[in-house]
């Protein structure tokens, strides 16, 4: 019997040491000594930065080691300009098929769909329409690469999620895609 | 007593007309007593130093180790100088109840409790210093091998320091079963003398209800001697890992094979000077000098001055050695010790424990109180230096000439010292007001072969004292 008591005291002591935790807010911790981070990290807020991010926009007309700017202007003419002028600099051995394929389906297809032919799920859902088959536009792969940096109606700037070399790959995989429909 | 044969060459170690009732009395008078003005005196000055040391403590573990004098050279100084010096005080005491009992030594009797009193009260202090050495102190647990969520993390079972654990945590639960398994028939007679429901509520609690019957006595017999048999390796491991925190290291000075069983020859050295201090004062203070007797301080005397030789033979070893080895980083490690910066602590050491214990050759200064309490604190100064030399001095001048630096202590490493000492002190001084200081019941049964009364009644009485019995010559 005393065991008994014994054990249930145990079992009221570790409830009410437990219970306290709320699923809702973070767990208490026992001497959190190196888990806050010390210096600036990616993506966090301080006071320190203008508008309380970490994330700072770097001076205009900078440019990093290993990017190249895109020179020609978001508009009608620079879309026109591109579509006449702008090359891949990707040449057969930076081509990567298979790559292009992979970028295609993950930014791309959920709209324009895998094949190009503008019937992604969004599409066949109806989520929104208007999305049209590459078939029925004439594009060249400057200016597919125009349109991903910078968008056009509908469709948004690709460039924070894709490098120049993998809006090219896309570019190149777009090209395909519309020569086998 | 026809039949018992004691040799007459022997002294007897109860002095005077004593009985089995007189033993009782004599024990329990300064527990039931109240204590006097120079108690709360020394216990105040005792407790202050333990509540500074309690703050020096504080200090530190909020504000960081930095604040002791500790450097990136000499990352060990006195934090473990301090622990090795207390486990190695701590070691007399167990030295004292086991050892001694195996061979059957009847002179520890009276002394046995109070050593390891001692032995659990000092090992107290030591083990503060490995925790609050630490940088992280209440991460302490983490030395542990407790199944946990960072995928059962483990520890190294190949440091010393995690020996250190286990030799210290197993040390000081032995010592205190055993001390208290002893404990348990002074308790009940204490229980048994209790005039007031409350010192009787106490000792009935601690006595585990002792009622003294032959098959108690014949287990109490029984477990006393295992655990002798157990706390005699024990004693002999404890600091032998102790010692392995240095002699496992690749530091000059360090690295020597000799360092286990010098360590616990140092250790019996210094506890045993230490048990002499303490006792010297306590069989004053609290009139128990015809238990401890000066025999029994001569004989402590004699421990001491052996063991103090082992370490006086385990100095000249290491320096023979150094010479020997042809290794410069060895030699120089010594030449450092007894020329460098720090070349007085080395004397210091060299003089308190080399020669000091070598007066106790002559029968003169060994049977002489004064000169017995006073060798005793020089050893344990002494004994103190022997660590910090080792300690310090190997590593503020080591391989790299670049990395050579000084070590200066701090307030706060003082202060937790002093803390200890304090601390040590409040146990003790409380110790000795409620625990019954001589295990009279085993006192009791050297009574008839080593009291002198009943030594003086077989000389004059030969064959003819079978009609003596406990309380006829009173």
């Amino acid at each position: 019997m005393k065991a008994l008591y014994k054990i249930a005291l145990l079992a009221v002591a570790t409830a009410s040491i437990t219970a306290c935790h709320n699923k809702s807010e973070p767990n208490y911790q026992y001497m959190p000594n190196m888990y806050e981070a010390v210096p600036y990290e990616t993506y966090s807020e301080h006071p320190v930065f203008p508008n309380g991010k970490e994330g700072q926009l770097p001076a205009k007309g900078s440019i990093p080691r290993g990017f190249t700017p895109y020179e020609y202007p978001n508009t009608t003419e620079g879309y026109e300009m591109a579509k006449a002028n702008l090359k891949s600099p990707l040449d057969s051995l930076s081509i990567d098929p298979a790559r292009g394929e992979q970028l295609f389906t993950i930014y791309c297809a959920i709209c324009h769909g895998d094949k190009g032919d503008g019937k992604g799920n969004l599409v066949k859902r109806e989520k929104f329409l208007g999305v049209p088959n590459y078939k029925d536009r004439a594009i060249t792969e400057g200016s597919v690469f125009h349109v991903v940096t910078y968008g056009l109606n509908a469709m948004g700037s690709h460039a924070n999620q894709l490098t120049q070399e993998e809006r090219w790959q896309v570019a190149r995989h777009v090209m395909d895609l519309r020569s086998k429909l | 007593m026809s039949s018992h044969y004691e040799a007459p060459i022997r002294k007897p170690l109860i002095i005077g007309d004593k009985n089995y009732h007189d033993v009782t009395v004599d024990v329990a008078r300064p527990v039931e007593g109240r204590a006097n003005r120079q108690w709360w005196i020394a216990f105040s000055i005792a407790l202050a130093a333990f509540l500074w040391g309690v703050g020096c403590v504080a200090y530190t573990v909020g504000t960081g180790i930095g604040t002791w004098g500790s450097n990136k050279t000499i990352g060990w100084a006195w934090d473990i100088t301090n622990f090795v010096w207390w486990v190695g005080i701590g070691h007399a005491g167990t030295l004292i109840s086991a050892v001694l009992l195996l061979f059957r030594q009847k002179w520890r009797m009276a002394i046995n409790r109070s050593a390891e009193a001692m032995t659990i009260f000092s090992v107290i202090q030591a083990a503060m210093f490995p925790v609050f050495h630490m940088g992280r102190p209440w991460l302490a647990y983490w030395v542990m091998p407790i199944p946990n969520q960072f995928g059962s993390l483990w520890v190294n079972f190949n440091s010393p320091l995690l020996w250190d654990v286990f030799a210290i945590s197993t040390y000081l639960s032995v010592s205190l079963v055993f001390w208290w398994t002893g404990l348990l028939p002074d308790f009940a007679m204490l229980r048994d003398r209790a005039i007031t429901p409350f010192t009787k509520r106490v000792y009935s609690i601690v006595s585990f209800g002792w009622s003294g019957r032959a098959k108690d006595w014949q287990r109490f017999e029984e477990v006393s001697l295992v655990l002798a048999g157990l706390a005699t390796p024990l004693v002999l491991s404890v600091h032998t890992i102790v010692s392995f925190d240095f002699a496992t290291s690749v530091i000059p000075g360090w690295h020597t094979t000799i360092l286990p069983p010098y360590f616990v020859a140092g250790a019996i050295f210094s506890g045993f000077a230490m048990v002499n201090t303490l006792l010297i004062i306590m069989r004053k203070v609290s009139n128990l000098e015809a238990y401890i007797t000066i025999q029994h301080i001569e004989l402590m005397n004699i421990i001491i001055m052996i063991t103090g030789s082992i370490v006086g033979c385990a100095y000249i070893t290491e320096l023979f050695i150094a010479w020997y080895s042809g290794v410069e980083y060895e030699q120089y490690a010594f030449l450092n010790r007894a020329t460098g910066p720090y070349w007085w602590s080395y004397l210091l050491m060299m003089a308190c424990n080399v020669v000091s214990p070598q007066v106790m050759w002559s029968k003169k200064i060994r049977t002489s109180i004064y000169a017995s309490f006073i060798i005793s604190i020089v050893v344990n100064i002494g004994m103190w230096f022997e660590r910090f030399v080792i300690i310090v001095t190997s590593l503020h001048r080591d391989y790299l000439p670049s990395s050579w630096t000084m070590f200066q202590p701090t307030f706060v490493d003082a202060g937790f010292f002093i803390g200890t000492i304090g601390f040590f002190f409040v146990l003790f001084l409380l110790y000795s007001r409620s625990f019954p200081v001589i295990a009279q019941a085993e006192v009791k049964t050297i009574m008839k072969s080593s009291g002198e009364f009943y030594k003086r009644k077989r000389e004059e009485g030969g064959h003819d004292n079978h009609s003596h019995s406990e309380h006829n010559h009173h």
